[in-house]
């Protein structure tokens, strides 16, 4: 086909081409994600980004941001799901046990505890095994989500350099498939919970309650790392030593009434106040409550109060955290 | 932020209804800063915050100005380093410029380097579901172009096979399948028509023709000369993320060979008087 035919079959569809599309025109200072905009089924087989209007000088207040957060995601459900959804297929593919690992990983890391603490330190907490695993378990789902999170934006580089998409889908992805994780490490729990049929109580189905708390907790931490992690790539390591002082120093393999008796926590207020405040402490004794229950007794129900004031926390942790990612956004594909 | 640059800049919007432009670029100016270059360490930017150096910063583009129709297609040519694949990513929403303003009238297709962004362990098919998803389209209109998609790519049995097994010929025509089967108002293109063997790139020329013909803009960036002159209707010369010439493809092209050939010519005499 010569130039000059193209030239003139462009001429002459030039001027007379039907608007598919009503421009829609707003100022904004981002593309608006396309979905957005339309009725989630009205969607045309076009893509994401229809007329806009995008100017350096724009730059929208929190407020609109964590509106844009919200709505980045609500339209993009199926990208999240789709992309927890390719996790979990990658995390099981790789290795000969597969997905078992999600049941033997908590397992196994019980037995070291069990072995260092219960045998060789000879701590007497009765049913120790259980004791440690309600903390196990729910350890396991943040440190992975978190450290998930910490890369889950950078590891997009290149999909972030050729499309416009919003970015914070990928961390709440990530934060996500830990949940999956979770669900899986509940298998193991119920088994061990049959060597001791006496702790078996109907508290266990506040554990979904539990877990709703820290997956929003851990959604606030996510947000943070995940656009952190692209200005400052020092972040996993730090991450990684941050995480394990936090295990430790949460009362995990022990419990927060073991710390109160100590000399130093009863003579600081202060300290045992922040031992208490301690996000991980109150999930941590959620969990054992129910779980597991007290030393000498059966299982109970979780601190609330504890609980609700951690909720209300994580919300205004996600509010802020949200706007920090969104307000770095633009940067991203700069930096990466 | 130079805004009263920026504000003098910006440009009465596309008319609503005319749908005669595509794109209107004004006065873009996209400046990388130096300061959080690639993987940045807390000890380098603790330094830089400690030693209150004045933040160092590069322009990738300055005062780029240009209008696409609709049915127009446009290639941007230049030398490596000039910005052009910077421009797209403007073009595309993925980096907000610094200066200027970007107004776009129309849906846009951007699978700019193809293929790079595939995830390589998941298959071919679930990454048509993925990409589709990233792009914002609708999950039944995916799967409902998914057979097209896996038939224009001509993958065979590996559609189902892991990406990390394909050759990088396969890579490049799934990721063209992927991008021109969403049926574009505007389509960015960056460097696509050199892959694949020599039947594909036939054929990708032919959609690519196909879109052109559809009154759909392109913007496409190439260091196919040939191309640019046979089937661009219109082409742009950057340098140094300066647009040093707009106009009708043979001519800019022959303008970029000149300037292309006289550098050489420079660096050539450099290089011989520092051997003397």
């Amino acid at each position: 086909m010569s130039p000059d035919r193209i030239a003139a079959e462009l001429g002459a569809r030039r001027g007379g081409f039907p608007v598919r599309h009503a421009p829609r025109l707003r100022l904004t200072g981002r593309p608006p994600s396309g979905v957005r905009m339309l009725p989630f089924r009205a969607m045309s087989a076009t893509s994401e980004v229809p007329a806009v209007f995008r100017h350096a000088a724009t730059r929208p207040g929190a407020r609109r941001l964590l509106g844009e957060a919200i709505d980045d995601v609500r339209s993009r459900r199926r990208l999240v799901r789709y992309l927890v959804q390719a996790d979990i297929r990658k995390k099981g593919a790789d290795t000969f046990f597969g997905n078992l690992w999600w049941i033997l990983d908590p397992l196994l890391q019980m037995a070291v505890y069990v072995v260092f603490i219960g045998l060789i330190l000879q701590r007497d907490t009765p049913d120790y095994p259980l004791f440690i695993l309600a903390a196990i378990l729910p350890w396991k789902w943040f440190t992975t989500s978190v450290n998930d999170a910490a890369s889950s934006v950078v590891s997009q580089e290149k999909l972030i350099k050729q499309i416009q998409f919003p970015k914070i889908v990928l961390p709440v992805a990530a934060t996500t498939a830990g949940v999956v994780g979770f669900g899986f490490g509940l298998i193991p729990l119920f088994a061990i919970m049959l060597l001791y049929i006496d702790r078996i109580s109907p508290y266990l189905l506040v554990i979904p309650v539990i877990a709703a708390v820290q997956y929003l907790f851990t959604l606030g931490v996510a947000f943070l790392v995940s656009a952190a992690n692209i200005f400052f790539r020092d972040l996993g390591n730090v991450l990684r030593h941050v995480l394990r002082l936090w295990f430790y120093l949460s009362p995990g393999l022990y419990s927060l009434a073991l710390l109160d008796e100590t000399a130093v926590f009863q003579e600081n207020p202060a300290l045992s106040f922040i031992a208490h405040a301690n996000p991980m402490a109150i999930l941590f004794e959620a969990y054992r409550a129910v779980m597991y229950g007290t030393p000498d007794g059966g299982a109970l129900m979780p601190d609330w109060t504890g609980l609700l004031a951690l909720t209300v926390a994580s919300l205004l942790l996600i509010a802020v955290t949200a706007v920090f990612f969104k307000r770095l956004e633009p940067q991203f594909a700069k930096v990466l | 932020m130079p805004s009263s640059r920026a504000d003098a800049a910006a440009p009465p919007p596309i008319k609503a209804g005319r749908g005669q432009l595509a794109i209107r670029a004004a006065g873009i100016g996209v400046r990388y800063s130096l300061r959080f270059t690639k993987k940045t360490t807390i000890r380098q930017s603790m330094g830089q915050i400690l030693s209150r150096e004045p933040m160092e910063s590069f322009w990738a583009l300055r005062d780029v100005s240009f209008d696409v129709e609709r049915g127009e297609s446009l290639a941007v040519i230049g030398p490596n380093g000039a910005g052009k694949s910077t421009l797209l990513q403007v073009l595309a929403g993925i980096i907000l410029p610094s200066e200027g303003s970007v107004d776009v009238n129309g849906h846009i297709s951007s699978l700019l380097t193809l293929g790079a962004g595939f995830d390589q362990d998941l298959s071919g098919r679930d990454n048509i579901l993925l990409a589709g998803a990233f792009m914002g389209l609708d999950d039944p209109v995916v799967r409902e172009l998914l057979p097209s998609i896996v038939d224009y790519a001509d993958l065979g049995q590996f559609i189902d096979a892991p990406i990390k097994t394909y050759s990088s010929g396969m890579r490049a025509r799934l990721g063209f399948s992927i991008a021109t089967s969403v049926d574009p108002d505007i389509l960015l293109l960056d460097e696509v028509l050199a892959t694949g063997d020599a039947e594909f790139r036939a054929k990708s020329k032919t959609r690519v023709i196909e879109l052109v013909q559809a009154a759909k803009g392109i913007v496409l960036v190439t260091h196919d000369m040939a191309w640019v002159v046979e089937y661009c209707n219109r082409a742009m010369l950057l340098e140094k993320g300066a647009l040093i010439v707009e106009g009708s493809p043979a001519d800019v092209v022959k303008v970029h060979e000149e300037r292309s050939a006289r550098r050489k010519a420079e660096r050539a005499a450099r290089l011989g008087g520092a051997g003397l």
